[in-house]
């Protein structure tokens, strides 16, 4: 059995003990065989968000049998127990485990004490995607019903793209860039930015307003040539960012774009933009995860369901048969909150039901898939070559929709230009090892941390060099400015 | 072709095993053999009438040509990937000696019937390569550079080569080299009794280009090389340029790029036929060639042969139009 503490603190180091006594009772007790014991792999988590998909144990195993073909191994399955050590009561530890470990023995059957919403799939397909995607489309009302607008639910209430210092580094680079060009005769006649996913368009307003000031102030005349391209998905959001970009509203074009292709839709300016811009925009793509376990990889697939007990309580609070929950929730996606009638209380039943669901687990070797679906600009090559410089045994992110969107929107950069991104990224994979990274809910919409250390390996052999830059304009920020140099 | 043709990904995971000493040196010789007879094979099939052997010997345009340069020195441990850049330098006059590319090109005119092109990596480009530490100028450098470069190449049309390309791409990210650059490629092919062409593009690293611009910088400089054969990219970056082919009336055919490398998008036949009746509105039907608008190096092998056969449907096309 290994036993990893992912996370250092007083309260974590002090429920080792606890997990070792509870683990041993169940081997002594015989809840666990000595087999399955030698495979367990126990990792002790500190998740950050209030509100996530975890319950205080999950139990992941891969399959009966499941073992690569030719393979010398033999034995049960892979097992990995992960705890919450913030949640954690060393009262339920012990109870909680055996359940966990129970729920996980079926490979197919949801287990009693749940209601699952669909089959185990990779995580970038589950249902939660659709309720983030709910999110953005019916944003105004989301916020009508919480009483307070999407930035106040970010870490400190509101968005490091919007820092006025930042911004003004951001327009000062990028004026340097287009001196340089201007004074090797390169300056195209129109200067094309793009900037994806808008928010309130507040971050762009500042960006060209600060640009047309300093333009002014150092005699050039680049904003007249500007061209501004804002890229949302929703059109709700797009709406709601005109009047952040008032003043500048004769340059600026809204563009309904799938973040995960820019390039679809904006294929005629194939390398010609010079600067293109997002702010928490890759943590809220779909995502799945992946783990190496014993020099073996595995895919976490998983379940989406709700606890019984919070189903029992939704249905009483709707009143409407427990039975029924999974059809509203499929009216809800579907419809969006007038589902239920009523949009107050579609609001009410989508609040209820986003809180309370959780996500159970199960590894799938990757040898037993019937095709291996990377995402767009990875393959295995590159994925071991990456994997190379990483610990032995690591769970990370595939981050397959940044992935996706970073091939898709690095050939609209003009040989000159570069994609700057302000996220969250793990940088090093040695730092999965030491924190838990997501999936977390921010309010109404899913956050995942970036595999920048796996991003970095796809650019690479894209042509481009990527470099994060911590966050230095506000205290304790956890995001990074990720920004592109071309690779000679 | 302009020349290399659709590098497979299981011949970059091989080159790796080659570096990592998991493949021998043999092994990988007649992995690059096997590739490079099914480039041709692919090139045939697909209708050209110019063959090249597709370059799967080449780690990049560059490193290729260094390697065989005596007295430039290799830092092997430089790069992390094939096709990354060698560091390299050089420290002392370059010497004189073969740099070996017969039997690439005897390798070609064995296994096709075809008339066959040869692409040679020019001193220009070569020269931003290297870290100078011996010679006054980069334009000393580039031309030590073609003067023993300049033996092999007889060597080759001696050989029965009937047609050497010199890539310059390098041109379009220093225009204000362009005067040493064409001395240097004039010495280059100084008495190579053979067709001459000059490919000149934007940059071709990862798919993408590597410099924007207009190819006016070229011109009038460039009509003082010694070239039967000018090819320039206009397929991704549209036709204005060919206007300059009209104003300047220079001596030597144009090769029209037809093709987009850097976009998966296969063209039509017709946008190919298109792209030749703009160039052949700046040049008699004589004087143009049709090709790619550089190497389908980064290209899906998938993509890159359907792109050569919607070429030669094109240029079928325009036959047909002119009786030909």
């Amino acid at each position: 059995m290994n036993l990893q503490l992912n996370h250092f603190n007083g309260k974590a180091a002090a429920t080792t003990q606890s997990v070792v006594d509870a683990l041993y009772q169940m081997l002594d007790e015989g809840q666990i065989d000595q087999a399955q014991f030698s495979r367990v792999n126990v990792q002790l988590d500190w998740i950050q968000y209030k509100q996530n998909f975890r319950e205080m144990v999950t139990v992941s195993r891969g399959s009966k049998g499941q073992h690569a073909a030719g393979a010398k191994e033999s034995g049960p399955p892979v097992m990995e127990i992960r705890i919450d050590t913030r949640q954690v009561t060393p009262a339920s530890l012990k109870s909680e485990m055996k359940r966990a470990i129970t729920a996980a023995e079926s490979d197919t059957q949801s287990a009693d004490d749940r209601i699952a919403l669909e089959d185990f799939k990779s995580f970038r397909n589950s249902i939660a995607w659709e309720f983030n995607k709910l999110y953005w489309t019916w944003l105004r009302d989301w916020e009508k019903a919480t009483g307070k607008g999407y930035e106040q639910a970010l870490p400190g209430g509101k968005s490091d793209g919007n820092h006025e210092d930042a911004v003004a580094d951001s327009v000062g680079d990028f004026w340097t860039l287009l001196r340089d060009m201007e004074t090797k005769n390169q300056l195209p006649g129109e200067i094309f930015i793009l900037e994806i996913g808008v928010g309130s368009g507040k971050r762009c307003g500042m960006f060209v307003e600060r640009f047309r000031s300093l333009d002014a102030q150092r005699g050039t005349s680049y904003y007249p040539k500007l061209r501004v391209l804002m890229g949302d998905y929703s059109l709700a959001t797009l709406d709601m960012s005109r009047p952040a970009v008032k003043e500048h509203i004769e340059l600026c074009s809204f563009l309904a774009l799938d973040a995960l292709n820019p390039l679809k839709t904006l294929s005629f300016l194939r390398h010609k933009i010079l600067y293109i811009h997002s702010t928490n925009m890759y943590d809220n793509l779909p995502d799945e995860e992946m783990l190496r376990r014993d020099g073996r990889l595995f895919y976490v697939h998983v379940r989406a369901y709700i606890p019984m007990t919070e189903a029992a309580r939704i249905a009483e609070k709707f009143k409407i048969p427990v039975g029924s929950i999974r059809g509203h929730i499929d009216k809800l996606l579907s419809i969006g909150p007038d589902a239920m009638g009523e949009r107050a209380c579609g609001m009410s039943f989508w609040q209820e039901v986003w809180t309370a669901i959780r996500l159970e687990e199960k590894l799938v070797a990757i040898e037993e898939l019937p095709d291996l679906a990377l995402p767009n600009g990875l393959d295995m090559v590159k994925l071991e070559g990456i994997l190379d410089e990483s610990p032995g045994d690591v769970r990370f992110h595939l981050s397959s929709g940044a992935l996706e969107s970073f091939v898709n929107t690095i050939p609209l950069l003009h040989p000159r230009g570069y994609l700057q991104v302000q996220d969250i990224f793990v940088t090093d994979l040695n730092d999965y090892r030491v924190g838990f990274h997501g999936p977390g809910k921010l309010d109404g919409s899913i956050v995942n941390w970036v595999n920048g250390a796996l991003l970095r390996g796809v650019a690479e052999r894209t042509g481009y060099d990527l470099h994060f830059a911590p966050y230095r304009y506000r205290q304790g920020s956890k995001t990074s400015i990720l920004y592109t140099s071309p690779r000679e | 072709m302009v020349g290399s043709y659709a590098m497979p990904g299981w011949l970059e995971r091989l080159k790796t095993e080659y570096f990592a000493r998991r493949i021998s040196h043999h092994d990988l010789d007649e992995i690059y053999d096997a590739a490079a007879k099914a480039a041709i094979k692919d090139e045939e099939i697909a209708g050209l009438d110019i063959i090249t052997d597709g370059e799967p010997r080449r780690d990049n345009m560059v490193d290729y040509f260094l390697e065989r340069l005596p007295g430039v020195q290799i830092d092997h441990s430089s790069k992390k990937f094939y096709y990354d850049f060698y560091d390299s330098s050089v420290k002392g006059k370059l010497p004189t000696a073969s740099l070996g590319l017969m039997k690439e090109f005897q390798f070609l005119a064995t296994y096709t019937d075809h008339s066959t092109k040869i692409c040679i990596t020019g001193p220009h480009c070569l020269t931003k390569r290297i870290r100078n530490q011996f010679y006054p100028s980069e334009e000393a450098l580039a031309m030590d550079i073609a003067k023993v470069m300049n033996l092999e190449l007889k060597a080759l049309a001696k050989a029965g080569a009937s047609l050497i390309q010199i890539d310059e791409p390098y041109y379009s990210g220093f225009p204000e080299d362009l005067p040493w650059g064409i001395n240097a490629l004039n010495t280059l092919v100084e008495g190579v009794d053979t067709k001459i062409g000059l490919h000149v593009c934007y940059g071709n690293r990862y798919g993408k280009p590597s410099w924007e611009g207009s190819y006016r910088y070229l011109f009038p400089t460039v009509l003082s090389a010694n070239i039967k054969q000018l090819s320039l990219e206009f397929a991704r970056r549209g036709g204005e340029d060919l206007e300059l082919f009209k104003e300047f009336n220079p001596p030597f055919e144009l090769g029209v790029g037809v093709i987009d490398v850097k976009n998966h998008e296969v063209e039509t036949a017709d946008m190919v036929a298109e792209h030749i009746r703009r160039a052949l509105q700046v040049m008699p039907v004589e004087k143009v060639a049709v090709m790619p608008d550089c190497g389908c190096f980064h290209l899906p092998r998938d993509v890159a042969f359907s792109k050569l056969k919607a070429m030669v449907e094109g240029t079928k096309i325009v036959r047909q139009e002119l009786g030909k």
